[in-house]
């Protein structure tokens, strides 16, 4: 855990290799999903999709189903051992709290400029209940999508009731999957959310990006040597529960940070917007 | 959800006189019970017994199937939505008497070829319509369900949820549906941009075989040149039939297997050699199941869980004894 935080680097690592490749499979297989899926319409010919370079293929439902199979293998083997591999492993940062619904719509009017963020923990409430969300799309897609291979290749006269349940919650839960995916494409988009989006291509964030806005997270690292450079106050609040402020010193070697400069006017910027008054 | 089909047909059947002769035959003696049950049927079409009805203005097939399905299509929209950017309308409201070709308004049409096989001239005619496959491609892709398999072997489109894009006669390797626009669900979603009406093909007149009855053309023919019965049986039956006349077999084996079986004395390459295919006049060609080979990796797909939650299971384990081993460490 001694690698967690990067002082020097002004980093803080927030995804482990492993985490990195399940998402970007999972997130992969579920784009060519997608789009395999809407090309099991038949759109593609009648839009002229076909005739994009490269895509001649969309018009050809079997191939296209080839596509979709070859995907639907790897996003349920990743989605399964994400389930088993956290689960067993008793990872719960993901799962939604009490008082995220609440915590969540706070944050979203601070967005609005109304009020202000509270310290947050590694993750953000919103983004605990948008995986929740999105498993339980995940889910459905892959119930349903199994139910309609086992018709495919081994029973085509199952139960016309239980193949209309399956497609038609295949066909609503891929509108939902794609809504969902609009979201969690518009939510890194956000300004303020903007520094979480490296986390996930390079396994870390900004340090001082999480002691501005995930106090509660470092705090919960515990005693590291290289953090004794942060200094971190919890004051007990009878009413509020615990306030925790973390004030970032200057960095060690402060003359070799990597953030660029880009970086630090987008921090002043956002810094100077939550300054109240 | 149990109602599947189309209750203007079903107020149709109520009323039409046809249904009064359908299943009065005792027709290739098999037990009128044989297919009331659940079980797999399958069809035997006799091109040594079909003639065409040389005597009739339509064939007593056609006409039948005319005239049980009439009135359960309902009248297109007019005008009739322009499909964007197709701008591709598929009407046959005002040609319903087409009988020479597959038309939502002509479910089976005789087809009539001149061969010369075994030396000497010979007329053949071919009753066409949907096969109704073992594992057809039309009914599992279609994205809406409205095309299904029954257990009994019939192949049905439903035209209350079908929007009539086609996708069933794009995988059919006899492009067997056959459109008609203005009608369907479609009028009331996105009528220019998604669908284009409603699917229609033969359905094997599923009504009347879940009443314990036979489809309206079987019981029409009067030449006994079309069987149906219990799949086991009539596939016997269609063997034997062919050994004795020294004939050919076509269905058992196309597109993975059917549950209709033509016997001909005329070699069946001969007959799609003679047949002018086209639009609505499928050809005999030898056809492969194309989604066989998707098989395998939907196999794939149906083995990802275990797989998933083995190695789910071996990577928590792994974690596990590494933390542990690692707090056994630092004590």
């Amino acid at each position: 855990m001694s690698q967690l935080i990067l002082e020097e680097k002004n980093r803080v690592v927030r995804h482990g290799v492993l985490e990195m490749a399940e998402h970007w499979t999972i997130a992969l297989s579920g784009l060519v999903l997608l789009l395999s899926g809407l090309f099991e319409l038949p759109m593609a010919a009648r839009y002229g999709i076909t005739t994009i370079p490269g895509f001649a293929w969309s018009g050809d439902f079997i191939t296209s189903l080839s596509v979709h199979y070859a995907a639907s293998v790897v996003f349920i083997a990743a989605s399964m051992f994400h389930l088993l591999y956290h689960g067993l492993a008793g990872e719960r940062e993901l799962l939604p709290q009490k008082g995220d619904l609440k915590t969540s719509i706070a944050v979203i009017k601070t967005f609005f400029g109304k009020g202000e963020e509270p310290p947050f923990g590694k993750y953000l409430p919103e983004q605990r209940l948008a995986y929740a969300g999105m498993a339980v799309i995940i889910a459905v897609l892959i119930l349903s999508g199994l139910i309609k291979t086992c018709k495919n290749v081994f029973a085509p006269d199952l139960s016309h009731m239980l193949v209309l349940w399956a497609t038609w919650l295949h066909n609503i839960f891929f509108v939902l999957f794609v809504l969902a995916f609009i979201a969690h494409i518009g939510a890194i988009l956000l300004k303020p959310n903007r520094p979480l989006a490296r986390g996930i291509f390079t396994g870390a964030v900004r340090l001082d990006y999480a002691r501005h806005r995930h106090p509660l997270w470092l705090a919960g690292m515990g005693p590291q040597p290289s953090l004794l450079s942060t200094e971190i106050k919890i004051e007990e609040e009878s009413s509020e529960g615990p306030t925790i402020t973390a004030e970032a010193a200057p960095v060690a070697g402060s003359g070799e940070t990597p953030v660029s400069d880009a970086e630090d006017e987008e921090m002043k910027e956002q810094n100077q917007q939550e300054t109240p008054g | 959800m149990k109602k599947i089909m189309n209750p203007d047909r079903r107020r149709f059947l109520k009323t039409a006189t046809a249904s009064a002769v359908i299943g009065t035959t005792a027709w290739l003696n098999v037990p009128q019970k044989a297919w009331a049950g659940e079980g797999k049927l399958a069809t035997l079409i006799d091109l040594t017994r079909c003639d065409g009805c040389p005597d009739r203005e339509v064939p007593a097939c056609v006409a039948a199937c005319k005239g049980i399905k009439q009135g359960s299509l309902p009248e297109p929209a007019d005008p009739i939505p322009v499909p964007f950017p197709t701008r591709k309308v598929e009407d046959w409201s005002k040609k319903k008497e087409v009988s020479n070709r597959l038309t939502p308004y002509n479910r089976i049409y005789i087809q009539k070829v001149e061969v010369e096989s075994g030396g000497r001239k010979q007329i053949v005619f071919i009753p066409r319509r949907c096969m109704h496959c073992d594992n057809p491609a039309c009914a599992t892709l279609c994205p809406f369900a409205s095309n299904h398999k029954f257990e009994n072997g019939a192949v049905v489109i439903d035209p209350e949820t079908c929007f009539g894009g086609a996708k069933c006669k794009t995988v059919c390797p006899w492009e067997i549906p056959q459109r008609q626009s203005g009608i369907g669900i479609y009028l009331k979603v996105l009528p220019t941009l998604m669908g284009n009406g409603i699917m229609v093909k033969c359905d094997f007149c599923n009504d009347l075989l879940r009443e314990g009855k036979k489809p309206a053309c079987i019981g029409a023919c009067p030449r006994d040149a079309m069987a149906i019965g219990p799949r086991k049986e009539i596939f016997a039956r269609a063997e034997e039939l062919a050994k004795k006349i020294g004939g050919h077999l076509y269905g058992k084996t196309e597109n993975g297997g059917t549950a209709t079986l033509y016997v001909s004395p005329v070699p069946f390459t001969t007959l799609d050699a003679a047949l002018k295919p086209g639009p609505g006049q499928p050809g005999l060609r030898q056809v492969e199941r194309r989604m066989a080979g998707t098989d395998g990796l939907g196999k794939a797909v149906l083995a990802a869980p275990a797989l998933g939650v083995a190695a789910g299971l071996a990577g928590a384990f792994a974690f596990i004894s590494r933390r542990k081993n690692g707090s056994g460490k630092g004590e």
